[in-house]
């Protein structure tokens, strides 16, 4: 599959007054597949606004080359194709949502009122359109912003923490914006510190820290390795241990035996074993691995660069 | 060019709902409008100070507008990352800082039109004028302060490329007032045979680099009618010929440095 974002050694320095040069993002080599839903996570001043900015051309890396949709960065072609939605953004308190669209629209050459009106009829917003934004809440402003990012039929869709200080409403109303995105055949970079959303959304993650991605891979694979634990009663201690599965723990429960293993193991070899002695299986549990495990693990004990 | 008309009138409609601009040019024009009481506090004739007084508030105001119009106008596009989604989209920077500069231009130019259009009202009113030419005469006077002011408002947009706006501030207001003061003391400095060579050379560096803003201090000729400007036509045409050049180099300055910055 073609690369929609493409970065080799990507790196922004800044110089500080006493710390010397400071790199922000470093040596960032990152692949965003076309189609997908990719999330961009990192804690605060991890480097993540920065990518992207580069990404955007608003700002120039110091060393290293990134490519957008085939193109060098900050090629002006590209700028037709993309699109970007900043976290909190502020719009022009004065135009109402249509206006906005339009001024937003004629940096492309767009004029066409119809498109508008569609456009904020997908973003739930064509009973408001009359209404200014200072009158707009905070979700109305974000999904007027998703409206904006959209009017250029954008191939690739830069979210900066699209769900960023909403409410439970908006917040589903947005990813479900975004999960649409995706079947329409678009590329979404989603910059977030939102796990849970993120899990539920993207196909593949990076995890930056310290301007150094320490994770970047599909969701599902970076999530293996959870755990099961199985319950049971009427069976000795000995069975389960005989059973020797690497990485388990047995348990002695006042109610049974609770066996927790690696979930790479066979569950029903499990259970089949205690059933052959008569004994009583009372629950199996799946621990799945959370996005968020995950992120606290690289943030914490990876660390990333130190 | 769509893109750079669309910034520029975003521009305008942002100004023309900014409180601070809006008391501002409400206070010129309630000046302007009392002018006309003003006269029988001078022991000079009632027309002079009529047309000096309205003259002088007009110049004084859309000065201050344009001071406060231009020095944020960038740094607040920054702040409130809208910069981000415009330059996200197919805009140069040379674009968004013309397009910018063009709005501020037409604020100023609707706003002046206000103020203009007040003052001559009052004129009419006071001097029971039905002269045409006598209040097209005393409008020309806004029309030089209008390519005044677009040249301020040039200065402003050039240093808010590379200064923090409080440094702008002071660096614009200092640069008007040194051009509108001081710009023909150094004039004669320059010509005088008797001034040391370095001081000559200082006071060419000053009259060269910064804009002369007394170029467009025009009210004397049109409130004395003892003193004229010799070959009028040619004159106003010269200084807004002027004017524009020192506009298009600033704002070539102000796009090179504003290409390489970081936002």
């Amino acid at each position: 599959m073609a690369a929609a974002i493409e970065t080799k050694q990507l790196t922004k320095s800044y110089k500080a007054r006493q710390a010397g040069t400071i790199n922000v993002v470093d040596h960032l080599d990152l692949h965003v597949e076309e189609g997908e839903i990719f999330g961009f996570l990192g804690p605060n001043g991890a480097g993540k606004t920065t990518t992207i900015k580069m990404l955007l051309g608003i700002i120039y890396p110091t060393s290293g080359e990134g490519f957008v949709l085939g193109k060098e960065i900050g090629d002006m072609d590209v700028h037709r194709l993309i699109s970007y939605l900043p976290e909190r953004p502020y719009y022009y308190e004065h135009m109402t949502g249509l206006e906005l669209l339009k001024f937003y629209g004629s940096l492309f050459g767009i004029t066409d009122k119809a498109k508008f009106i569609a456009l904020l009829e997908k973003v739930n917003l064509h009973r408001d359109m009359t209404k200014t934004i200072s009158q707009y809440s905070k979700g109305m402003q974000q999904r007027v912003g998703l409206a904006q990012s959209l009017l250029n039929d954008p191939k690739l869709l830069f979210l900066d923490e699209p769900t960023g200080g909403l409410d439970p409403i908006a917040h589903r109303e947005i990813r479900d914006l975004i999960l649409s995105f995706r079947d329409e055949g678009r590329t979404v970079f989603i910059s977030s510190h939102e796990l849970s959303e993120v899990e539920l959304i993207c196909d593949r993650v990076a995890i930056i820290n310290k301007g150094v991605i320490a994770r970047q891979g599909k969701l599902t694979e970076l999530l293996k390795g959870g755990r099961i634990e199985i319950t049971a009663e009427g069976v000795p201690e000995s069975l389960l241990k005989n059973l020797n599965l690497p990485d388990s723990n047995l348990r002695v429960l006042a109610s049974g035996l609770m066996l927790d293993m690696p979930e790479e193991n066979d569950p029903n070899g499990v259970i089949d074993a205690i059933r052959s002695q008569k004994g009583r299986v009372i629950s199996v549990v799946p621990r799945r691995k959370r996005l968020e495990d995950l992120f606290v693990e690289t943030v914490t004990v990876k660390g990333g660069k130190s | 060019m769509k893109a750079i008309f669309a910034i520029a009138s975003t521009t305008v409609g942002e100004a023309i709902r900014r409180k601070v601009l809006l008391i501002i040019l409400l206070i010129g024009v309630l000046f302007i409008v009392v002018a006309p009481g003003l006269g029988i506090l001078s022991a000079r004739s009632e027309t002079t100070v009529l047309k000096s007084f309205m003259l002088g508030v007009t110049q004084g105001v859309s000065a201050i507008i344009a001071v406060i119009l231009t020095v944020y106008m960038i740094p607040n596009e920054i702040e409130r990352r809208t910069i981000y989604t415009i330059l996200s989209k197919p805009v140069q920077r040379w674009q968004f800082l013309v397009g910018k500069y063009l709005g501020a231009v037409m604020s100023l130019l609707l706003m002046m039109a206000m103020m203009s259009a007040v003052m001559a009202l009052m004129f009419f009113l006071q001097q029971q004028s039905k002269n045409a030419a006598e209040i097209a005469e005393l409008l020309k006077g806004p029309m030089m302060y209008f390519v005044q002011m677009s040249l301020l408002a040039a200065v402003a947009i050039f240093f808010s490329t590379f200064v923090a706006p409080l440094v702008n501030f002071f660096l614009t207001v200092g640069v008007f007032l040194v051009g509108v003061f001081f710009n023909p003391l150094f004039q004669s400095l320059q010509d005088n045979q008797n001034t040391a060579t370095l001081v000559k050379k200082a006071a060419w560096a000053v009259n060269t680099f910064l804009p002369n803003f007394a170029n467009y201090n025009v009210q004397n000729p049109l409130i004395n009618q003892n003193s004229a400007i010799q070959n009028e036509g040619r004159y106003y045409l010269g200084i807004t010929v002027y004017g524009v050049v020192y506009i298009c180099i600033l704002l070539i300055l102000g796009i090179l440095i504003f290409d390489r910055r970081e936002v």
